[in-house]
């Protein structure tokens, strides 16, 4: 299926632009936030800006939503009117998946604030009606007028492969025209404070994907990805997606593969096995933070690089022996990218970007 | 209608095993007996403390714990049910096997004693969040029976088990597994328990779906499982294809978080692209299993859309008046329980229903009804304005 459009939201700023300045500019500092509850500590984090949430004309029919659901919604938004298909696929034959791997969990921990605080008689309804996992598609959906089917997906490690992939089928079997297909994970200070306790964290503020760890540090982040899927190239691709089938070796012929090493599995010895022969060699988790939806970030970067037929240097360099990772940015001819998750159990699921 | 069974393109999936498990039966033939004397059993909460009196519809028997979430023990109570009824018992080696199950509440750390704990000074203990780690509801299902094939959660509020079966039967026609294990489940739990009460729309009588004097729903809980095969799959292992699911139609309301659309075109297109797809007329579908929640509006908008697509002569019946609102369950147990009336050709009465309201065209089954025709329709509404429809059938 081919990418019409693209949108995302994540530390570094809104829209493609801002990811293409993210790639050309490289590695910043995290953020160091206050853990709450926990007096005088801190921890790294790559958090969205209140201020890229800020868009009053998107969100008009939004005021109430959430920081989980405008994130999605602004990518998402931003991936439809990039694609430009509202002009030729009914409102009808556009289907929405969204897939998170922890979904609006910062507005359920603010729905049992009110239960605890108030009672289980005076909690708010907003709230409650806000922390189900289906909000955030559902206001994308009114937003944009879009009345195909609407599914929210939820999975730790591949949620967006199965979206993905989902989106795909629709495709084939004609119960959509075009699918818009995103994900969307928030940091929130209880995730937060259980990453700080449960994962390593880097001394010098780098996530390392190319240590091929044990213990792999990781730097929590946060964001949306939405890409808008159709079944014809429209004129202006950014190329062609296939989730490959899950366990699947990265295909022959690849001219860059992706690793989305980004120490949330701990254990990232696996990733230096799956190095492709031949490929050039980007990982940019470093940009993004550790989020469980990254695949999307990723497969971002992926379609970028298909279109603009441009490597991006990684902002972590390489220091393993034999490795051929990307080491400076420039034109390049790019064919096809796959990019490769592992799971805690060191399942493998691979995108593969194309032209 | 076997040759639907057998075609390209669109073809049906064979339900070769059912599994149920709610406060009407914690299995298929104890839920087919609550049905036929029109038994059910609701009750003041009793899984958590609450000064909440509405009453709930709780699963009673004992659940096989292990340490997973009540929501997983439900589901796999359910999923061995149905393994079983597909004769495919524990074992499901060598063969392609996918998992998608739909919730509301196991997607959630919506641990109150954790998050107590954390308020109090940002320290509490991580068990419950490793817990909610490993406990993804599909990917746990899939690891506790070894399942390899694909697998994922669908979160789509209460439509959930309904578009997990929708999802499992394009994975099967796109030939991505053999077989698919596929429905919904969900546990009684105080934190949407108080999120409906704030909605104000959970009644304090037993609920009466399509009555004039409905007040509104009532909690439940439980798992509704079916296997799905390929026919080829299921000719190969000399199964009967007598129960087949046919279509899926989804569509968004595009409306409104928590109400459905006044008009009911979403659900309508819903129902409209599972018959297109199944290839069955509105004349040939001989009931429906209606979301029926029994609140004000999705009664009144179902109801008057399930007269405009079907005519107010079809029959309709809302098992929730058996098993409450079982929210991710709902969809899965409801598509369980229209091909079980399929099969044993018998539709039980909906139960709660006794005076037809003005307002909606067509009213819910009063008594037992034999069911006289192949198709059954099940519908679903959801936060959110989501709606899905599935069209089951049986070729005897």
């Amino acid at each position: 299926m081919n990418i019409a459009g693209l949108g995302i939201v994540f530390n570094r700023g809104r829209g493609v632009a801002s990811l293409e300045r993210a790639l050309e500019e490289g590695w910043r500092p995290p953020v160091s936030l206050d853990l709450k509850g926990v007096p005088g500590l801190k921890a790294a984090a790559y958090p969205v800006a209140p201020e890229t949430l800020d868009d009053k004309a998107v969100l008009a029919k939004a005021r109430r939503a959430d920081r989980f659901t405008r994130m999605a919604l602004l990518s998402a938004f931003d991936a439809w009117t990039c694609s430009r298909l509202g002009q030729d696929v009914a409102p009808s034959r556009v289907g929405v998946i969204l897939a998170t791997a922890l979904g609006p969990h910062v507005t359920t921990f603010g729905f049992l604030d009110g239960i605890l605080d108030f009672g289980d008689a005076a909690v708010s309804p907003t709230a409650f009606s806000h922390s189900v996992h289906n909000a955030a598609a559902s206001y994308i959906a009114m937003t944009l007028g879009l009345r195909g089917p609407t599914l929210t997906v939820t999975d730790f490690h591949f949620a967006f492969h199965e979206a993905a992939r989902l989106a795909n089928l629709w495709l084939d079997e004609r119960r959509c025209d075009a699918v818009l297909v995103g994900t969307v994970d928030e940091l929130g200070h209880v995730m937060q404070a259980a990453c700080a306790r449960l994962l390593a964290a880097p001394e010098d503020g780098r996530i390392k994907p190319f240590a091929f760890a044990r213990e792999a540090v990781s730097i929590p982040g946060e964001g949306s990805v939405f890409f808008a899927f159709a079944r014809e190239p429209p004129p202006d691709s950014f190329g062609a997606l296939h989730v490959a089938a899950p366990g699947a070796a990265p295909a022959a012929g690849l001219t860059h593969c992706l690793l989305e090493a980004d120490g949330l599995i701990g254990d990232e010895s696996r990733y230096a096995n799956l190095v492709a022969p031949g490929a050039k060699i980007g990982a940019y988790a470093p940009l993004f933070g550790s989020i469980m939806t990254g695949s999307a970030f990723h497969a971002a970067v992926a379609a970028l690089m298909v279109k603009g037929q441009r490597e991006y240097a990684c902002p972590v360099p390489a220091d393993a022996p034999g490795v051929s990772a990307i080491a400076a940015t420039k034109a390049a001819a790019v064919g096809a990218v796959a990019s490769l998750r592992l799971n805690c159990a060191g399942a493998l699921r691979s995108l593969v970007l194309s032209r | 209608m076997s040759s639907r069974t057998d075609t390209g393109g669109g073809k049906s999936a064979v339900i070769s095993g059912l599994g149920v498990v709610s406060a009407a039966g914690g299995n298929v033939p104890e839920t087919l007996r609550n049905f036929a004397a029109v038994r059910r059993l609701p009750g003041p909460v009793s899984l958590f403390t609450t000064p909440l009196d509405p009453p709930v519809f709780e699963v009673k028997q004992p659940l096989p714990g292990n340490g997973a979430s009540r929501t997983l023990q439900l589901a796999l109570q359910a999923i061995r049910e149905a393994l079983a009824g597909a004769r495919l018992g524990g074992d499901l080696s060598g063969r392609r096997v996918g998992v998608c199950l739909g919730t509301t509440v196991a997607c959630q750390l919506n641990d109150l004693e954790f998050y107590t704990a954390f308020r109090r000074n940002g320290v509490a203990p991580l068990e419950p969040v490793r817990r909610f780690l490993k406990g993804n509801l599909a990917e746990a299902a899939a690891a506790e029976i070894r399942a390899t094939g694909p697998h994922i959660t669908t979160v789509n509020a209460c439509s959930s088990g309904s578009d997990a079966i929708g999802v499992a039967l394009s994975w099967l026609r796109a030939g991505l597994c053999d077989l698919a294990i596929a429905g919904g489940a969900d546990e009684l739990n105080r934190v949407p328990f108080c999120g409906f009460a704030s909605l104000s729309v959970m009644s304090r009588q037993p609920c009466a779906p399509y009555d004039r004097d409905r007040q509104g729903l009532n909690l439940g809980e439980g798992a509704g499982v079916l296997i799905l095969e390929t026919p080829e799959s299921a000719a190969a292992r000399g199964v009967a294809a007598d129960l087949v699911l046919a279509g899926y139609g989804a569509a968004c309301d595009a409306h409104h978080l928590t109400a459905p659309r006044p008009d009911g075109t979403g659900l309508e297109a819903a129902i409209r692209a599972s018959l297109e797809e199944a290839g069955v007329t509105a004349a040939d579908v001989a009931f429906v299993n209606a979301h029926g929640t029994a609140t004000r509006d999705n009664d009144k908008v179902e109801g008057a859309v399930l007269a405009r697509v079907f005519g107010p002569g079809i029959g309709v019946l809302s098992t929730k008046g058996y098993t409450g609102h079982t929210l991710g369950a709902a969809g899965g147990l409801e598509a369980a329980f229209t091909a079980l009336a399929l099969r044993e050709g018998w539709l039980p009465a909906s139960a709660g229903f006794a005076n037809r309201d003005d307002e909606i065209p067509l009213g819910a089954l009063r008594e037992r009804t034999p069911v006289r025709g192949r198709w059954g329709v099940s519908t679903s509404l959801a936060f959110g304005g989501n709606n899905a429809s599935l069209v089951i059938g049986c070729n005897r």
